[in-house]
Formats: structure tokens, sequence, C-alpha cells
């Protein structure tokens, strides 16, 4: 039987720096056993997170950033802040990494078909929202969908992840993508202001549509109160929770919110769910 | 359920039995205290006039420290090496602990392999308790000192013999050669039932003490409770169902190792980005009781403490788990569902 | 007029909230068990009658002035180390003088739960301090003990019974004379040799349970992260193991060289009953022989290692190279 702290190997295939402070920088890794990989895409549904591992330097929880079928690999998107996220920073492609997961319960994007989706996003907490983005954008999945809007904020254009795809977005007629930046920037073609503002703004339609917000927690906060006022309802606006977590898979207490663990009942909440739980994030 | 009867020297003869043929962890005298130890010497188990021991029985299914994994430059599990074994004289209140950790550790997805063997490879004999401590309340939350669950054995001292209560196979194939107690002295083990609970503390009204710490959350309540909390990790190491770990690379040895946690130290919840969901006592007194009385209740519909009273015993500031949960109950919370 | 020992404290508490000196007052309540005190904050004139102070007062109070807001007008019960104790926070300008007030106790001791079990399975029912005598209802039977038998050894060890630098003295006798340093207990341990005395300190610190009780419960210890907790790097073995249960004993008791006050209360904290103190008053005696200094006794006196600044030549400087300012 499988043990559930037990990472697998897997190696860095690809590097990329993705914002021009160089705090963030996506990892693409493959899987060193073929059944590691194949367990993996049966289970991977975007929304969904890894514990990634580096012997000595522990374990993190990082959100899986690419879609199933980008390829035999996976993107994680990783901010430089303590222990093990400034160790994986000074890692070279080629490298041995373990990983385990897919973990969490990911977007119900089955549950979805047939609706608008509204997806916001701010700072580098777009990751997952970026993995389901181009799930539905796929040929095979796109028809699924209504019509899809994403709404992405970062401080300036440096910050902003994935630009290469996100442009590509731009030009294409199944999305309509905004674009935020804090403070004017030279040849900025975009909104310039905080997410909720931009939002209210934008007054997106509740109709038939679910908003999914990934953001730092002030941008979250602020921005919950825009979409009530644009008459979303809560059961159809999802967040992604973060927590401090270790053993990712609802044993070792750490990350509750009432009696749900983030890491096994999450970290994809609707606001409803939140909304019955302590108020405790 | 069977009922078997054997006298004092008896047991000890069988004990001694054991011991040849399985590792066998009883209550030894440590000087001043008791703890759970393999049994090298049957004469030194403690078999009566106990109450329990400081050091819960938890920490022989889910060490304190364990190591996890190995690293060679991957990590490699640690090869189980469970043999089984009997656990002798854990009372009720810590056995019935045991279910609850079993709910927290093994699910179908991701069952805890550490866990999950130790605890298939014992046996477990729990003795009932004919003289509860004045700490002791597993009546108030659903328990009884004379609780069957989770054993395979219960022992209920009568004078100078034992009645046997053999609750599952695995005990069946132990105390096989007992003969059946006879039905006066099951009237007996009933009558001294009787008398033992009725001198314990009352039910506590499980879902009314639920809605009122909901409704408690965020009012100054905790902030009453709390006040003279330390944070240290006494009252949930100390405590048998208390499941919280951390996962350690420690690199000298090369080893991932996992060690008990508290959601009572600062350090518990703090994230990388300096957020703390809960950073400071208030907050973090308020998840080790909302934990046992309220979120354990949504879970499973039952209490997530045993009443085994360690808490209230060894907390170094006297902060009673039994007081708190009776404040809640008798404190108006606005917006409350009665 | 208030008479006895608790309706004094009470009598003041009261006078100090009513005239609004104090936000708060911090002293001993009755617990839930017989042999357990809590501690308490009284912050209205008319719950003063909860205050007590007894035999069974455990912990160190300065302690909560890590815990509560620094300008919280605060008034606390203390006995001579908690005094001392206080000095020190106020020195390592944890909290402001000014802030505080200190109603003084002479110190009776505090008692040793240890002592007074022959067993731990033999529980406490009833204790009654009559004086120079105990009074223990034991689930064995009645036991009459004198107190000094049963004191805390932390108290048996106490130099400075009396408050320092407290803005009044409940006027009861203490139980102690005060006297100069005295830690001649510990010279049966250093008289061991090397080898013995590494098995004594292996024998308690092989119990330890990492709970940090010890630590949570010392006034002295404060810092935002512990040295046990820093993860990069990461100092100390995170697990039971004797590398770890002995580094947090050593490591520990070395931050409290000089500071420490002698109170004990980490080692009535502590769940599994394990010895400390001698490894702080080795340290400490070792202050005292060097720069004559004892911690918490002097308002003006910087413990010698935090006053140690760039210009002291070597460790060897003494009292007048370390005054405060
Ligand atoms: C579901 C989920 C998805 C996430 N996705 C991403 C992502 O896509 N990209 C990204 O950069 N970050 C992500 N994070 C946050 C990331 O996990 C933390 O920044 C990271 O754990 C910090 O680890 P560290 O060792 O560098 O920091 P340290 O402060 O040194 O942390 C030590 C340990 O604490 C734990 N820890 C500390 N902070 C957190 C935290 N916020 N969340 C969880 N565990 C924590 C980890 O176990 C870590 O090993 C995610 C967190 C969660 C819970
Ligand atoms: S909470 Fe306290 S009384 Fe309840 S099971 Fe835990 S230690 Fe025992
Ligand atoms: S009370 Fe705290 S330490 Fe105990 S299981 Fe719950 S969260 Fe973990
Ligand atoms: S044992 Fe007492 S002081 Fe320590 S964390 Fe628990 S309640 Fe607080
Ligand atoms: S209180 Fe005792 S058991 Fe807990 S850390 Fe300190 S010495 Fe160890
Ligand atoms: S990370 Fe262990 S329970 Fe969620």
């Amino acid at each position: 039987m499988k043990n559930c702290y037990e990472p697998f190997p897997m190696h860095i295939e690809r590097i990329v720096i993705e914002t021009t402070d160089t705090t963030l920088k996506s990892f693409e890794l493959t899987f060193d056993r073929e059944a590691d990989r194949k367990d993996f895409f049966v289970k991977y549904n975007p929304g969904q997170f890894c514990q990634l591992s580096i012997f000595g330097k522990g374990e993190a929880p990082i959100g899986i950033a690419s879609a199933a079928w980008e390829g035999d690999f996976v993107r994680f998107t990783v901010q430089k802040l303590g222990k093990f996220t400034s160790a994986i920073h000074a890692m070279h492609v080629g490298d041995p990494i373990g990983m385990r997961g897919p973990l969490g319960n990911g977007f119900p994007l089955d549950k979805w078909k047939g609706m608008n989706i509204l997806v916001i996003g701010g700072g580098c907490a777009f990751s997952t929202l970026y993995a389901m983005t181009k799930h539905i954008l796929h040929p095979s999945h796109r028809a699924d969908y209504a019509e899809i809007t994403a709404l992405y904020g970062t401080r300036n254009s440096g910050l902003c992840l994935y630009k290469p795809v996100i442009e590509e977005w731009h030009n294409r007629n199944d999305i309509v993508v905004h674009q935020a930046i804090d403070v004017p920037e030279d040849n900025w073609k975009y909104h310039i202001g905080f997410v909720p503002a931009v939002l209210e703004e934008m007054a997106p339609k509740p109709d038939n549509t679910v908003a999914v917000l990934c953001g730092p927690p002030v941008m979250t906060k602020f921005t919950l109160p825009i979409l009530t006022k644009l008459a979303f309802p809560p059961e159809r606006i999802y967040t992604s929770l973060e927590k401090r977590m270790k053993c990712g898979v609802g044993h070792c207490g750490r990350c509750n919110i009432g009696h749900k663990y983030v890491c096994k009942d999450g970290p994809v909440f609707t606001l409803k769910e939140l909304q019955e739980l302590p108020n405790e994030i | 359920m069977q009922a078997k009867w054997i006298s004092k020297k008896e047991l000890k003869k069988l004990l001694t039995a054991w011991t040849k043929h399985y590792l066998v962890y009883a209550p030894i005298d440590n000087d001043h205290e008791l703890a759970f130890q393999m049994v090298k010497e049957p004469a030194r188990i403690v078999v009566d006039g106990y109450s329990n021991t400081r050091y819960p029985a938890k920490s022989l299914f889910l060490p304190q420290s364990e190591v996890l994994m190995k690293y060679d430059g991957i990590l490699h599990s640690v090869e189980n090496t469970e043999k089984e074994k009997i656990l002798f004289g854990i009372r009720p209140c810590d056995a019935h602990a045991m279910q609850l950790l079993e709910h927290a550790l093994v699910d179908v997805e991701n069952p805890d392999l550490y866990w999950k063997q130790k605890r298939e490879s014992a046996i477990v004999i729990s003795k009932a308790c004919i003289a509860p401590e004045e700490t002791c309340f597993c009546t108030a939350v659903g328990g009884s000192p004379f609780n069957t669950a989770d054993s395979d054995v219960l022992l209920v001292e009568m004078g100078e013999d034992y009645c046997v209560y053999v609750l599952t196979e695995k005990g069946i194939s132990l105390c096989k050669e007992l003969p059946d107690a006879e039905d006066t002295q099951l009237q007996a083990v009933k009558k001294l039932t009787k008398k033992v609970v009725g001198r314990m503390p009352v039910l506590l009204p499980k879902q009314e003490l639920h809605n009122a710490l909901m409704a408690s959350f965020e009012t100054e309540f905790w902030k009453d409770v709390s006040q003279s909390c330390l944070g240290c990790g006494v009252c949930t190491f100390l405590c048998p169902s208390c499941f919280c770990f951390d996962i350690v690379d420690e690199t000298v040895r090369k080893e991932r190792v996992r060690n008990w946690d508290t959601c009572m130290f600062r350090t518990y919840s703090l994230e990388a980005s300096g957020h703390n969901p809960r950073p400071t006592k208030v907050e973090r007194t308020r998840q080790r009781i909302m934990h046992k009385f309220a979120y354990w209740v949504d879970l499973i519909d039952e209490i997530g403490c045993t009443g085994c009273g360690r808490c209230v015993k060894y907390c170094p500031v006297n902060i009673d788990i039994r007081e708190i949960a009776e404040k809640a109950l008798h404190r108006e919370f606005e917006g409350m569902k009665k | 007029m208030p008479t006895t020992r608790d309706q004094k404290i009470q009598a003041e508490a009261k006078r100090l909230l009513q005239e609004g000196v104090v936000d708060v007052v911090i002293g001993f309540t009755k617990g839930t068990l017989p042999y357990k005190m809590q501690p308490c904050f009284i912050q209205h004139a008319e719950d003063v009658e909860q205050l007590e102070l007894n035999g069974l007062c455990s912990n160190n109070l300065a302690v909560y002035l890590n815990h509560r807001p620094k300008d919280e007008r605060t008034a606390i019960v203390v006995r001579g180390c908690e005094s001392r104790a206080v000095q020190t926070l106020v020195l390592e300008n944890r909290h402001a003088r000014e802030n505080l007030y200190l109603i003084g106790v002479p110190c009776i001791g505090i008692l040793d739960l240890q002592k007074i079990q022959q067993h731990e399975q033999d529980p406490v029912l009833a204790i009654q301090e009559e004086g120079d005598q105990v009074h223990v209802t034991l689930k064995s039977g009645e036991k009459t003990f004198q107190r000094s038998e049963i004191l805390h050894n932390a108290c048996l060890h106490c130099n400075h019974p009396l408050p320092v630098n407290a803005d009044m003295i409940i006027d009861e006798a203490g139980l102690f004379e005060e006297r100069t340093f005295d830690k001649s207990y510990l010279e049966s341990f250093r008289s061991l040799s090397l080898k013995e005395r590494y098995q004594e300190f292996t024998k308690e610190a092989e119990r330890c349970i990492r709970c940090y009780a010890c630590r949570e419960a010392c006034p002295m210890c404060y810092c935002e992260e512990c040295f046990v907790n820093h993860s990069r790097p990461q100092w100390v073995d995170s697990t039971i193991d004797p590398a770890g249960q002995q580094a947090w004993h050593i490591i520990r008791a070395f931050h409290q060289t000089g500071r420490c006050v002698s109170c004990g209360a980490c080692e009535r904290a502590c769940p599994m009953n394990i010895k400390m103190t001698y490894l702080t008053d080795l340290l400490n005696q070792d202050m005292f022989k060097e720069y004559d200094f004892e911690p918490g006794l002097d308002p003006a006196l910087m413990p010698p290692f935090l006053a140690l600044g760039e210009d002291n030549e070597k460790f060897g400087v003494g009292p007048e190279g370390s005054h405060a300012g």
C-alpha cells in the first residue's frame, strides 16, 4: 500500500523566471517513474496542489500551474519566501526533486459546464487559475462552457506571470481578458487600479456565472463585497485558500478551519461554505 | 461479547505466559509515576490500584518522534517491522481516544500506514476504572469507566478476581481457556458499574455545548478563559486524542521524522508570509477547546475529549477544560441556536 | 481592618482599582483542584475577594508581563523571586517600571507536590496550611508535614524571599531569612566526576517531552522566536532523542545565565518532574563568583552578559562596569 507521506522522484525539466524582480519562477517537473506519471494524470484536476519536497529543506504546498494537455510535465510557480522556496529557487534544470500529489479537491469543472466563468486573480496566486483557464480553453473543453472572462491584477507589469500566453489570450475571441496594474506605466494598454475597483467598473453580470477568485488576502477581502454587490450568490463565488500545511492529506491537523481541512476538503471553497465555517482565515 | 472470569493469581500467570509469545506493554512503576513500557519482568507490571499513566498510551501507536523515511539521494519509507503485541491495562478513556485517532489518521484514500500497522498488530486489554479520580470525567463526554470501545478485552476488578469481557476475535484467541462468568458474578459487576458511574459527572449536552461554542467564536469569552494560558504543549501532548504532528528533516541523521506538534504553540499556524490565523493565545485556546467540543461533533457527532483529565491535572496554570465547557454552556452568546 | 495576608492584598488591590491607579491586578485565586491555584487578572474592585496567596501558588506571575499590552497599568502581587523577575524585565526594557505597581509579599515558600505525594497514584484530596504546618489528605490517608519538609527546592535554596523594589509590602513576616548568595546545595553536584555529572544530567533530560512548559512558565523566556524553533538553519534536533533533549536543556540554561531569578517556576510547570534549576543555579553561582552579580536585586545593574559591550576588555569586568544606562 502507498505511503501517503513518501514523495516520488521528479526532475526539473525547465525553469522560467516569471517576473522582473525574479521572486517568482516557474518550474516544470517531469516524472522519473512511469507509474507515478500515470497515477498523477488520472487524478489531476485543475485547482489542486502538490507537496514539493527537497530533503533537508522540507516540503511546501504549491498549486499546480499547468493543464494536463500541455504535456507530460507539471508546472509550479513559486514565490521565494522561506526555507523551502528559497532552496527551490537556487535549483537548476536537471536537479532531482520530490513531489506528492495531486492533493486537495480542485475546481468543480464538471459542475460549471454550460456556465459563464469569471476568473479573478491577483499577484502570484494566479497560478491555479491559469491552469484552469488553460484547461477550459483547450478545443476539446471550450464548448462545454459559455463566456470566459478573466481579470488579472498585479502591482506592476513586471510582476505579471505567464506573459507570452496572456498576450496571446488578448488576441483570442473565446476569452475576454482584463489586466490591471496598480500605478500607471508607459505603454500600458489596460486598466489601472486595484482589482476590486476594476471589477466594479467591469460590472460583470451574475446570471448563470461562477466567479473564481484567487489572490492575496487583501484583494480577496475587498473583492468579495464587490461580487456580492454585483449580486453573485455566495454559492457561485469560489476561492482557493492557503494555510500552513504539513501532511497535505488531512492527518496532521494543521490546516483546519472549523472541522474542514484546507488540504483535503479544499483548497477550493465556495463563499457559502466559508460563511458556514468559523471566521478564521 | 463473552463474559469470563479469572482470579488475580491466574491472571498474573497468564500475563507471564503472554510475555513469552508477545511483546507486552503494560503500566510499569517508574519512580513516582507509571508509564506504559515493554514488559521485561512480568512481576513489575502494575495490575491494580492505579488511575492512569501520565504519558498517554497513544505514544505506542503514534510515537512522539518517529522516523518516516530515510534519505540516500531519494527518500525511502522505513520498513514495517511491527510485531504482534499486547497492550495491557489501558483505561477505557484512552482506548476510546484510539478510535478518534483512527478516524483522524486513517481514511480510504490516504491511510497513515505507520499508525495503521502499529494499531493492527496490537491486542488491547483495557481495565475498567472501579475508582475513578477526581479529575476523571469520561461520563460527561459520552464515555464510561466501563466503556468497551476499541478494546479487545475489558477487565473489571472484582475483589480477588476479574470479570473478563471478551469483545473481539482477537480477544477470543487470548481468552478461550477461561471459564465463563456465572450469572451471580455478572449481577455483581452490574451493581458495581452502577455504583461507580453513579458517582461520576453527568453527561454534557453535546449539541447545546457545540452551539454555544460556535456562537462564542468571535466573542470576548475566549479572551477571558485564555488569559492565564502559557501556550505550552502540556495539555495537548498528554491528551490521548490529540494527534497533530509536524514533519521535519533531520539532515545529520538523514531522516525525515515526525514529531507531535500542537495548536497551542505560536509557530504552529504561522505562515511563511508572516500571517498567522491564530496570532495569540486567545485563538489558540479557542482552537483546542473547539476542536474537542465542536469540530469533532461536526465531523462524527461525538465529543473529541474522552475525559481522561490529564490536561486538567497537568496544566501548569490549572486551566480546566471542564470549567471552560461549563462556562460556555452558561453564558448567553448572541445569535445562539439552542 | 484587614488582618490576614489575603485581606491585606485584597484591600490594596481594591484601593488601586478604585482609585484608578492600575487597570488590572495580577494575582492568584482558587483553582479547580485541591492542590492547584490559578493566576487571575482582576479588573474590577468588586472582584478583589478572589485574590488569595498560599503555598500552592506555583507560577511566577511576572511571566504575564510578556503576554499583556505594554501600556497597561498593572499591579502584580509579587513574592521575592517575582519581584526580581520584574526588575530584570524592566532592565531588559520589556516593561516600563512606571506602569507597574508591585504589591510585595514576604514569601512563605511554595510547596512541592512531589514531596507531598509518595506516589502520583496517591492523589491529594485536600491541603490545609496552618503556619509552619501543612495538613494533607491523600487518598491513602491524612498526613501533617512541617512546611520545610515539603517546600520546593527553589524555595529551600532561596536567598531573597523579600520583594525587591516593591511599591508596598504586605507587612507579614515571611518564612525565611535573607541571606547572601548561598547555593551550597550545588557542591555535591560539583564534586561529582564529569561522567557522573553527565549521568545525572542525562537522567533528567531524557524524560523531556519538549512541551516547553518550562520556557513558557519562565518570565525571562520571552524571545519572539526561541532558538529551538529556528528553521534557517535549524540549530537543534527536533525529536525527543537525547541529542535534541540535551541541547534544549543546555542552551536554555545558558540563555538564563545571570538572568534566571531562581524561582523554580520551570520545574513546577514541567509535567515530567524534570529537575533543571540546578543548571541555572550553577551558572548563576559562576556569575556571582565572577561578577558578584545576583539577578534582579539591584534595579540599576544590568546582567553582566547583557552589559558587556565592545569596550569591555574581557569577561572579567566587575559590576561597576555593568551599570545600566
Ligand atoms: C494550497 C496551497 C497552494 C499554494 N500554492 C502556492 C504557489 O502556487 N506558489 C507559491 O509560491 N506558494 C504557494 N503556496 C504558499 C507556499 O506553500 C508557502 O509560501 C511555502 O510553504 C513557504 O515555505 P518555506 O519553506 O519557503 O517558508 P518557511 O517560512 O521557511 O516555512 C516553513 C514551513 O512552514 C510551512 N508553511 C509556511 N508558510 C506556509 C503557507 N503559506 N502555506 C503552507 N505552508 C506553509 C511549510 O510546511 C514550510 O515548509 C501555497 C500554499 C497552499 C496552502
Ligand atoms: S482534552 Fe483533556 S480530559 Fe479530554 S481527553 Fe484530552 S487530556 Fe483528556
Ligand atoms: S486540540 Fe490542537 S493539538 Fe489537539 S488535535 Fe486539535 S488541533 Fe491538534
Ligand atoms: S497546559 Fe495549560 S498553560 Fe499549557 S497550553 Fe495547555 S492550557 Fe495553556
Ligand atoms: S517542561 Fe519539562 S518536559 Fe517540558 S520541555 Fe521543559 S523540561 Fe522538557
Ligand atoms: S496539512 Fe495536514 S491536515 Fe492539512
